[in-house]
């Protein structure tokens, strides 16, 4: 209460001097800094003024750095060990792995081809030259097999690597020669080339204990030049400059880009920013179709949640199709399933659930629960996510749902939603590349914390056809029984200076087009 | 009250009472939709004809939110203000006429809570209860019931050594009667001076603590969560943000001017 007096003292004394015209009378010390201050400025001013704009010869474009701002920079460039979206991002552009994915997200060589020599044996073999690049590490050494062995043997050894895990089938790997590593598994593993992801790292180096984290040295189409404040990366093919850096407020980083302060901007920003930005002069709005999914998941152990009719009349309740239309970026999509139609595994026979309230009512009438029927809804403080649940509760309303919204604490949020302390939650699957998700998300053997089915959804027919790997049927199976109701793919969208061109947009929202992204156009100079 | 601050505090009692109707009944506004009604179709729109201050981004009518916030900022500091100026200036008010270990142990207490400060206090509180309306009604007492307990028992300390009150004593008053009738009145002035500049910290208090998430839950309306959504949009639709914060910013200000003036218009050596 103090502070608020001595606030509004202050605030009537700096209006009494606005109405008078006195100057406020400060105290000597900051009066001669202010002195000081001011002579600075006006000398600063006089060397302006004296400078002629020098004749200085036109700058290439390799020299003027292509400036990208991101809502969270990196925070680790060793790849065993980052498991953050932007290292990731950034991991992919500056070493190579064994595997990529291609559009269907089917394993493909990157690196490195393969066969399997039987259920439980993999001869990689290297190929001479990677597209674009010599198969070499920046710092000159050539890439062999032993840097192969070296990478994964130095995953599995880690204790601190969220990776290891992943890797705890192998039994051993061995170089066979310069170009050949063989894998050996414990276990019989049909999705194993998938794994191999990780980007490889020189041998030398591993020994040596580099600092791969503040200094990464891969063999990617990007080299890393310096990280202080701004993360600086160098393209091999042109010498063509990337800097990355972190601007947390989507509004500052809008108006950086307007004012030119950065030339390229990709995700993170609510629709409506994006809009704004598409009708901005100079500014080039690219949008894609995403990948990741968002959904509303359901928990069997409730009484009322485990009547397939009731989770009808949510689906039936929920309209989808205006969400994605009104209130998401462009490009976003409604979803039919976990893994998009597009993908080798998905489904594109599914039609969402039509939005029609009247036969959600009827349908939760035949299930006999007491209308208006009362459900806790749980999310994270996210404004965008707590913006989609009002917009969740105002249209379950007619259908005869009142839906109540916890937004949590992202922390206590997932705990609860892992201890399947929840009724109704929603969430994000980011990055899903394989069919696997079918298992870790509705396989009964998968409630956590061995896997991801935290709606304790237990079904013998769809273990049954997962562990078939028939996955048309299971998609059908989880599209009639409903434990998760699949909600949108969110788009991908990126933001440039009109003189940008050569981005490619991924799915995953990965920023793989900084890899072949051209500066046509110079910025201008300011005009002062 | 022939003052524009008077003026303004009655607009928004008024406000706050149409807003409390209007959402215990769950009607709207003639002509306007409720504050709870999405509309889809028009998200940020400007302000016309049938939104006066436009529409927030879910495409709500922003002033009818506005009147929701405004009975829940009015609401939650009107009861708090009266909850706390009863348990603080009882407590005060025991430890200054009685002394002793009494005053010392109730005074080392309200030091405890002093030297927080209020505000975090109030949002420790209101995590470990978890968000809600009446958890942050309860934050808000915790922490706010010190000042009325320093002021009174300071107060205390140096009336019972008034005359009046010592000849009550000796004519066996007991300690209720010279207590309620021969301290508290002259303790009323300042105690309402305070609690006028406690209702503007807790208008404030309830704004900030719904910005971060931690006041009345979505789809209610408060000033504070409406400031948080309107921030996200301030390039796009700077009639919301603006439309909140000059309410809040109103509403303060006139509080905090009366505030000044009760107390000009209450002290004896300027009144003489």
């Amino acid at each position: 209460m103090l502070r608020i007096r001595f606030f509004s003292c202050l605030f009537f004394r700096l209006l009494s001097v606005f109405r008078s015209g006195s100057s406020l009378v400060l105290p000597a010390r900051a009066h001669s800094v202010s002195v000081a201050a001011q002579a600075l400025a006006l000398t600063l001013m006089l060397t302006a003024c004296g400078e002629q704009p020098a004749a200085t010869p036109p700058a290439t474009s390799a020299q003027v750095p292509i400036r990208m701002a991101v809502a969270q920079a990196p925070v680790n460039l060793d790849p065993r060990v980052a498991t953050d979206a932007a290292s990731e991002r950034v991991n992919r552009l500056l070493y190579r792995p064994l595997v990529d994915f291609d559009a269907q997200s089917r394993p493909v060589p990157a690196l490195a081809n393969w066969v399997s020599v039987d259920a439980t044996h993999y001869r990689f073999t290297l190929l001479p030259k990677t597209t674009g690049t010599l198969r070499a590490f920046h710092d000159g050494r050539p890439l062999s097999a032993h840097d192969v062995v070296a990478t994964y043997r130095s995953l599995m050894g880690m204790a601190a690597s969220p990776r290891s895990a992943e890797f705890a089938n192998i039994q051993r790997v061995d170089a066979v020669d310069d170009d050949t590593v063989l894998f050996q598994l414990k276990q019989p593993d049909a999705d194993f080339p998938a794994r191999l992801v990780v980007g490889i790292l020189p041998a030398a180096l591993i020994q040596a204990g580099h600092d791969f984290a503040r200094a990464p040295v891969g063999s990617g189409p990007l080299r890393f030049v310096s990280w202080q404040g701004a993360l600086t990366l160098e393209r091999l093919a042109d010498q063509q400059r990337i800097q990355i850096s972190e601007v947390k407020d989507p509004t500052v980083r809008v108006l950086k880009l307007l004012r030119g302060e950065v030339d390229l901007l990709q995700g993170d920003l609510p629709p409506e920013l994006l809009r704004y930005l598409q009708g901005r002069p100079g500014i080039r709005v690219q949008s894609a179709p995403g990948a990741n999914f968002s959904y509303l998941g359901f928990n069997f152990n409730d009484p009322v949640l485990q009547d397939l009719r009731v989770r009808q009349a949510i689906a039936h309740g929920v309209d989808v199709a205006a969400i994605v239309r009104q209130a998401l970026v462009p490009g976003s999509r409604v979803a039919g399933a976990v893994l998009p139609p597009e993908h080798w595994a998905g489904n594109a026979g599914l039609a969402a659930y039509a939005y029609d309230p009247a036969r959600a009512l009827a349908l939760l009438r035949e299930a006999g629960v007491p209308l208006p029927l009362k459900l806790v809804y749980k999310t994270s403080t996210d404004a965008q996510r707590v913006r989609l649940a009002t917009i969740l509760q105002a249209q379950l309303k007619p259908a005869g749902i009142a839906l109540e919204i916890r937004s949590l604490d992202w922390g206590t949020f997932f705990e609860d939603i892992k201890q399947g302390q929840f009724q109704l939650y929603g969430l994000t699957w980011v990055g899903l590349r394989t069919p696997e998700i079918y298992r870790l998300a509705f396989h009964s053997d998968s409630v956590p914390p061995r896997g991801a089915n935290r709606g304790r959804y237990a079904d013998p027919v769809l273990d049954g056809m997962i562990s078939a790997a028939d996955w048309p049927a299971v998609t059908q199976r989880l599209h009639a029984q409903l434990p998760y109701l699949p909600l949108w793919y969110e788009g991908q969208f990126a933001a440039m200076r009109t003189g940008l061109v050569e981005y490619s947009l991924r799915s995953d929202g990965h920023w793989d087009g900084l890899a072949t992204i051209n500066n046509l156009v110079l910025p201008a100079l300011p005009a002062d | 009250m022939k003052h524009w601050s008077g003026y303004v505090l009655l607009f928004w009692l008024l406000a706050a009472l149409l807003g409390l109707l209007l959402s215990v009944s769950g009607l709207a506004l003639p002509g306007f939709a409720q504050a709870d009604q999405i509309d889809l179709s028009r998200l940020l729109a400007l302000p016309d004809s049938s939104a006066w201050l436009g529409r927030d981004d879910l495409g709500r009518d922003i002033l009818s939110r506005l009147l929701e916030g405004a009975s829940v900022a009015l609401s939650v500091a009107l009861v708090v203000t009266s909850i706390t100026l009863l348990f603080g200036t009882l407590l005060g008010l025991l430890a200054g006429y009685y002394g002793g270990w009494l005053d010392r142990l109730l005074m080392q207490v309200t030091d405890v809570f002093l030297a927080f400060p209020g505000i975090l206090l109030a949002i420790a509180f209101a995590a470990v209860l978890g968000p809600g309306l009446l958890n942050l009604v309860m934050a808000l007492c915790l922490t706010s019931w010190v000042g009325y307990a320093r002021l009174t028992r300071v107060q205390a300390l140096s009336l019972r050594q008034r005359q009046h009150v010592q000849a009550a004593e000796s004519l066996g008053a007991s300690v209720p009667r010279i207590l309620l009738r021969h301290i508290l009145p002259l303790l009323a002035a300042p105690l309402l001076v305070e609690a006028t500049y406690g209702i503007a910290g807790l208008v404030i208090a309830e704004a900030s603590l719904s910005f971060l998430g931690l006041g009345i839950q979505a789809p209610h309306a408060s000033w504070g969560s409406m400031l948080r959504d309107g921030v996200r949009y301030l390039l796009v639709a700077p009639h919301y943000v603006l439309a909140v914060g000059f309410s809040l910013m109103s509403l303060v200000l006139a509080v905090n001017v009366l505030g000044d003036r009760l107390r000009d218009a209450l002290d004896v050596r300027r009144s003489d």
